[in-house]
């Protein structure tokens, strides 16, 4: 089939009523979700993986896609009207969005971040159309090897560059990978650190983990701060007498380059493993910042600032999703979350997901498409509404939260025993909170844990026990060599600090 | 003067340290009871190979981090903004309390009940004090509950927790 044909097929997978209406509701809860602080598309993807159990795949994953792609840009209403960003995408969209407000500008202030977020979705998910069917092609020859060094090199990315402190970093990486030793081992068939329980041996599943880090232990550390008085002033935008989108054609043009810039950001820090939305929205601010004729007004009400922050994490989600279709590798917490929802579906990510399920994957870019315009429309024009709900009380929004997790939980095998497994994982995130260990290598060492240990130890069996073709396969050499540059650089950070400290001093 | 939430932050890591430490041990004490099978798999591809790798590699990461906890002992200030509260955290035990309840009713009372009870007192934990408004929490408490229980139950057909109000509207 040509691509015309895929792309073509793939918009008439979405473009049923069903499929419609999943991705309104999917965008309208997703802004919610992105807009109100403490609340993130990790969150909203995972409540909302129980609605989806009875869906057709195409279906559950337009929803799903629809609030990814709400819940990232919905962070821009909280950050430009409350100073507080919605989620840790949209950190530098405060910097410059709130003293816009400050100035009487609230309404040029959204609609720039609305409409730059808007064109940073579209922008990645047309380089996404492009480029995941060709690494798909590569990858298919992939075996053993290089799935193996992929892997590593995915977690030593994402255990170094994730948190400030590194030995933190991988402790918590090897602290998911040994989790996920727990149960039957697939290639031997043996039981491992069951101690003879028959509920351990499938294993923890990977989305109570997820909803129990993620939601139930965002809601018992909420819970600290709950009671405490704070009264949020939100400002209520006036749209009287605005045209458009609230801004010039002018100052739309003006912003291209740096749009362009910044999406390109965007794009590869999403492509990377462990660094998403929330470092590549600051790289592009400092960069757009840097590049400035005059710096010294960033951060003082330059629609510039919203720009580059609002495009750059838009488009991490398109880049986000390269690896995780291509290679079934996901980058951050929120693709780790969709990767669950496609083998709940019984669709394994990877090179062969274009060869089988074609349909799914062009569906799943056309409900990227769709969305993002559909996001475009609602932010802009349905935001009173959302300020409305940004004053919901979290005292009653989160118990509301747990109960859903509980009820999906549930669903995961019709019994208690996730639900407790749930609530367990929430104890975990809650004290990886209070000893400041970062809970995202934990879940990717979970995940991507039984990828390396499988792919390792299948491939020696095939070689007899020799490492060499693990270092002679380009592919799987060129990783591994990052992988080791990337510990040694992160390694020798403190003696290369020293050293330049010593030098200023002499 | 030393008081409780003080040296919490200044042992933090070094608890942490000692915690992981013990567990990385107890961890690759077990690796070395998983069952092989020799015949099946040659042992350098055996099931034991990477729980042992990764038990020694939390031994290793755990020694550096008790390390690094005693240098920083030397240096650090505890600023009173991270101090806890005795309010918060007997909030923070209330609700894992209200959790645990939760989930131990269910089996029993079913979603219906156990849900309107424990939103009921969930909310009421967290609300601050002179926002508490019982009235409206029981409206938000049934009305939420019994709008999952369509969505979920009827709506999407799924399977929920089974009791008494349950049994008698047939679901």
């Amino acid at each position: 089939m040509s691509v015309g044909s895929l792309i073509a097929g793939g918009f008439g997978t979405v473009l049923t009523p069903t499929g419609i209406f999943l991705m309104f509701v999917g965008v309208a809860v997703g802004i919610v979700f992105g807009a109100l602080p403490g609340l993130s598309a990790t969150m909203a993807i995972a409540l909302f993986l129980p609605v989806t159990y009875a869906m057709a795949s195409s279906d559950a994953m337009t929803l799903l896609m629809a609030l990814f792609i709400g819940a990232i840009s919905g962070g821009l209403i909280s950050a430009i009207l409350l100073r507080i960003p919605g989620t840790p995408s949209s950190v530098a969209t405060c910097f410059d969005g709130h003293p816009l407000v400050a100035k009487g500008q609230a309404a040029k202030a959204l609609g720039v971040g609305v409409v730059f977020s808007f064109l940073g979705t579209i922008f990645s998910t047309v380089l996404l159309m492009f480029l995941a069917p060709q690494i798909a092609k590569v990858a298919i020859n992939f075996g053993p090897y290089e799935f193996f060094s992929i892997a590593v090199f995915s977690l030593t990315m994402i255990a170094t560059l994730s948190s400030g402190n590194m030995v933190k970093g991988i402790t918590a990486g090897v602290l998911g990978f040994m989790f996920s030793t727990i149960g039957t081992d697939a290639i031997e068939s043996t039981q491992r650190f069951t101690f003879g329980s028959t509920n351990l041996k499938s294993g923890f599943d990977m989305l109570a983990v997820m909803v129990g880090l993620f939601a139930v232990g965002e809601i018992i550390a909420a819970a600290e701060t709950s009671h405490h008085k704070n009264e949020e002033v939100v400002t209520q935008p006036s749209m009287k007498g605005i045209k458009g989108f609230g801004f010039t054609m002018k100052e739309f043009t003006s912003q291209l380059w740096n749009a362009l810039r910044s999406g390109l950001i965007g794009m590869g820090i999403g492509i990377l493993p462990g660094i998403g939305g929330g470092t590549s929205n600051m790289l592009a601010y400092t960069v757009a910042k840097n590049s400035d004729k005059h710096p010294e007004e960033f951060g003082k009400g330059r629609i510039d600032g919203v720009v580059a922050s609002e495009t750059a994490n838009n488009a991490t989600i398109g880049g986000a999703m390269v690896p995780l279709l291509t290679l079934g590798i996901p980058g951050d917490t929120t693709t780790a979350m969709l990767l669950g929802a496609l083998t709940l579906h019984n669709l394994n990510p990877g090179p062969l997901l274009f060869e089988t399920q074609a349909s799914v994957v062009y569906g799943i870019f056309a409900a990227m498409l769709i969305s993002s315009v559909i996001m475009l429309f609602m932010e802009f024009f349905g935001l009173r509404v959302f300020v409305k709900l940004l004053s919901i009380p979290k005292y009653i929004l989160l118990p509301c939260i747990f109960v859903l997790c509980v009820i999906g939980a549930y669903n995961l095998k019709n019994n208690m025993s996730q639900v407790i497994a749930c609530i367990m994982f929430g104890v975990i995130g809650f004290a990886f909170k209070k000893f400041e260990i970062p809970s995202t290598p934990f879940i990717l060492g979970f995940i991507l844990g039984p990828l390396a240990e499988q792919n390792y130890r299948r491939g020696l069996m095939r070689t007899n026990g020799s490492f060499v073709p693990f270092l002679t396969s380009p592919i799987s050499a060129v990783f591994l060599g990052i992988a080791l540059f990337v510990i040694l650089l992160a390694a020798t950070k403190p003696l290369r600090q020293k050293r330049k400290a010593q030098k200023q001093a002499s | 003067m030393s008081t409780k939430k003080f040296s919490f932050q200044r042992y933090r890591d070094m608890i942490l340290g000692i915690f992981l430490l013990a567990l990385g041990i107890f961890y690759t004490v077990f690796a070395q009871q998983i069952k092989t099978r020799p015949k099946l798999t040659p042992s350098y591809a055996g099931a034991r190979v990477f729980p042992t790798l990764l038990g020694i590699l939390l031994i290793i990461l755990s020694v550096c981090m008790i390390f690094q906890s005693i240098r920083k002992m030397k240096t650090m200030q505890v600023s009173d903004s991270k101090k806890m509260s005795k309010v918060d955290l007997f909030s923070i035990l209330l609700t894992f309390a209200a959790m645990v309840l939760y989930i131990i009713i269910l089996p029993y009372l079913g979603f219906i009940i156990s849900t309107i009870i424990f939103l009921f007192g969930q909310i009421t934990i967290l609300a601050p004090k002179e926002k508490r408004n019982y009235l409206l929490f029981a409206i938000v408490a049934v009305v939420f509950t019994i709008i999952a229980f369509i969505a979920f139950r009827i709506g999407l057909s799924q399977l929920l927790p089974r009791g008494p109000i349950e049994a008698l509207i047939g679901y």
